[in-house]
């Protein structure tokens, strides 16, 4: 288990900083509004973790099964909640760009997510999608 | 009480004086009203309908000789209704809010519709477009001059009851971070707002909070995963993986006053398939229970510590949570029972202490275990999922039973609810967690969604009646399409079913036979009350389709979902 999480990634792991009030006086905002004084969390995700290293490359098929597969069935094999992508009429260029922007309602912005090579990683297992893949 | 009723004849007095127009009263929803709102049917204060969370109106002007009468009143179209209208309105005094996508809140008057004010909750809309369980909200508390809200961006809001003004925020979770925030209802007692964060299918811990009703301070933060630094829960999960489990309870709880419990079902833990199978104790992505993931708990409101608890699925390796189930409160014998409803298509009865007094069976096509035992609650007969391919696993992964509440009636002693029944193939596959540069979900698998069951039906759904103790079946109907929205049953002896494809049917809550049904147009995928405004009876329902489980009906039926709009949100209010 823990060669999945690095002790120095979590060991600055900040717990909930429990730090009370963050309440803001009413009078600052209208009911178009809401606060813009940045707020210490009560809940913060960890701390100081190492960037991924770019040399791992992106493991597309633990990625789908990760994120994507909750709309993409089959792998991306099959429609469901989202489109089936085997055999997508979209140009390599559509695909990077749904993937960043996504689409209201349908699917998330992944643009913050993937670096320009992991896009084309992700392509390139798109593109090699097949009814008879075998299952890794 | 008094001392509120007197400051406020004092400012009248004062405003009198001062030759002012008297400011209009604030609602007085305070802990007494509230925790008699199963009282006054007049009102729908709280999520549940009550503390005791029966979906139940005691009101009987729309009855049984009635009802075919029924007609439209007045409708209100939400605006940005991405993901369609999936909240649960409230109603005091006959003014009726309600909430939806993107956070906004409305105020209407509940016998014309007119509006009062609109609400539109600044956010960040960078991180909305990233997020998945997003950007619909399922309801709102009321009370103490306050509606309620969470927001996906994480934070708990406050909104004037009178006049739809901001009064104040308090950020609970990092979503810039975390991804996710909080789409389910707030639950207010005793002057505290419990809500639950999503979490499950993301890796961190998912926190359940108490925060102060007036001065919106947070007063304690519950972990569904792993608990505090000592509790022993932490040793239920294998080495770090507490740290990035999942967990959350995305539906609001209930509460017994008599003892002071908060009860609060807990989400399911990440990945949600596990490829360490049949060795889950001790190998795979999360050895071991994995306490308190798809538990039911029992929380002290003022300090949030734990009083009692019980995991309905240890080491949940299917995705069946316990955040689902109302907590259906009643007596029976003298003796009180909690009846609560488990994804994966069990309803489990407890005591107060939640010692498990009976488990029953809702859904036929259930196969992540062969049964579970209704004396103990222990699980018989478990299906885990080693990594590779599995055939047909039921119910598929949106639940026997789905987050869409169902309605105890005290006249017919009959427990209604909506049981679905469909299976998946999937694909176990190992993962690892995503936590930058923002959490990303953790799934463990590829699945698809079977149009066919083992028992040789199709994918379809049922509402049945129930001895809400035993489960036997008084009646049940069947629908060709899960129904996914919740349950109404009234005093005028009728069970409301808003169902998948838009139309509202009225049944005989004794027999179960359609009485009166009226299309709306679109999809149910929301709630459902009934109230009084100017001494007349109203259904309030809401329309709208989009939510994650109605997206697989597209794949599963077809028609008309395959052309239904999943950016439209309507609450149609019904009268005689």
């Amino acid at each position: 288990m823990r060669s999945r999480f690095p002790g120095a990634m979590l060991a600055l792991l900040v717990v909930a900083a429990f730090l009370g009030s963050s309440a803001v006086a009413a009078e600052m905002n209208g009911p178009m509004s809401s606060t813009k004084k940045p707020e210490a969390p009560a809940v913060a995700m960890p701390q100081g973790q190492p960037p991924m290293d770019p040399k791992a490359g992106l493991d597309v098929e633990k990625l789908f099964a990760g994120t994507c597969g909750w709309c993409h069935s089959g792998g991306g094999r099959m429609a469901g909640k989202g489109p089936k992508l085997m055999d997508t009429t979209l140009t390599d260029a559509e695909i990077v760009q749904r993937i960043k922007v996504g689409k209201t309602g349908a699917m998330p912005a992944f643009g913050s997510a993937f670096n320009e090579v992991e896009l084309q990683a992700i392509v390139k297992y798109i593109r090699g999608l097949r009814e008879d893949s075998p299952p890794k | 009480m008094k001392r509120s009723h007197l400051l406020h004849a004092a400012l009248l007095a004062a405003a009198a004086v001062l030759g002012m127009s008297a400011p209009v009263p604030a609602a007085d929803i305070d802990t007494q009203r509230l925790l008699n709102a199963d009282k006054n049917p007049a009102d729908w204060l709280t999520y549940h309908g009550s503390y005791k969370s029966w979906h139940y109106s005691g009101l009987d002007q729309i009855n049984t000789d009635n009802v075919k009468n029924l007609k439209v009143a007045w409708m209100h179209a939400m605006p940005r209704s991405t993901r369609g209208l999936q909240s649960f309105p409230l109603v005091a005094d006959g003014v009726l809010y309600y909430s939806g996508s993107y956070n906004q809140v409305y105020a209407l008057d509940g016998a014309t519709g007119e509006l009062k004010w609109a609400y539109k909750q600044k956010l960040n809309e960078d991180l909305v477009a990233k997020q998945t369980h997003s950007p619909y909200n399922r309801g709102i508390a009321i009370g103490f001059g306050n509606v309620y809200m969470g927001t996906l961006d994480g934070k708990l809001v406050a909104i004037d009851m009178q006049t739809g003004k901001f009064k104040w925020e308090t950020k609970l979770v990092e979503s810039e971070k975390l991804t996710v925030g909080f789409t389910g209802a707030p639950l207010l007692v005793n002057g505290k707002i419990i809500i639950g964060s999503q979490g499950g299918e993301w890796p961190y811990r998912g926190p359940i909070f108490g925060v102060d009703a007036n001065s919106g301070k947070l007063l304690w933060t519950f972990f569904t995963v792993g608990g505090d630094e000592n509790d022993p829960a932490r040793k239920t999960w294998g080495g770090d993986s507490w740290k990035t489990g999942g967990g959350g309870g995305w539906m609001a709880g209930g509460y017994d006053p008599k003892t002071n419990t908060v009860y609060w079902g807990t989400a399911n833990p990440a990945p949600l398939y596990d490829w360490g199978g049949a060795e889950w104790k001790t190998k795979g992505a999360r050895p071991g229970d994995n306490l308190y993931t798809t538990s039911v708990i029992a929380l002290d409101p003022d300090t949030g510590k734990l009083k009692s608890y019980f995991q309905e699925l240890p080491h949940d390796a299917w995705d069946f949570d316990s955040a689902v189930g109302e907590f259906v409160m009643l007596e029976r014998g003298g003796k009180e029972y909690i009846v609560h409803a488990n994804k994966g298509g069990f309803v489990f009865v407890y005591d107060p202490q939640l010692k498990v007094q009976n488990v029953w069976q809702g859904v036929k096509n259930i196969n992540f275990v062969k049964g579970i035992d209704p004396k103990t609650g222990a699980l018989i007969g478990r299906r885990d999922l080693a990594e590779g391919k599995h055939q047909a696993l039921c119910p598929f992964i949106a639940g026997g039973y789905s987050w869409n509440a169902g309605s105890y009636n005290p006249g017919t002693d009959l427990y209604y609810k909506v049981g679905n029944e469909w299976c998946m193939d999937l694909e176990v596959i190992k993962t690892t967690p995503v936590l930058e540069p923002m959490a990303q979900l953790n799934i463990g698998s590829n699945f698809t969604v079977n149009k066919t069951t083992p028992d040789g039906g199709k994918a379809r759904g049922h509402v049945s009646a129930r001895d809400p103790i035993t489960g036997a079946v008084k009646w049940q109907v069947e629908y060709a399409e899960p129904p996914l929205a919740s349950l109404l049953s009234t005093k005028g002896n009728l069970v409301f079913v808003p169902d998948a494809r838009g139309w509202l049917h009225a049944l005989d809550a004794r027999t179960g036979t359609e009485l009166w049904k009226h299309n709306n147009g679109q999809g149910h995928n929301g709630g459902i009350i009934s109230y009084t405004a100017k001494g007349k009876q109203y259904i309030a329902v809401a329309t709208g389709w989009g939510g994650l489980a109605g997206d697989d009906y597209k794949v599963l039926y077809g028609e008309p979902w395959t052309s239904m709009p999943t950016d439209q949100g309507t609450l149609v209010v019904f009268g005689m």
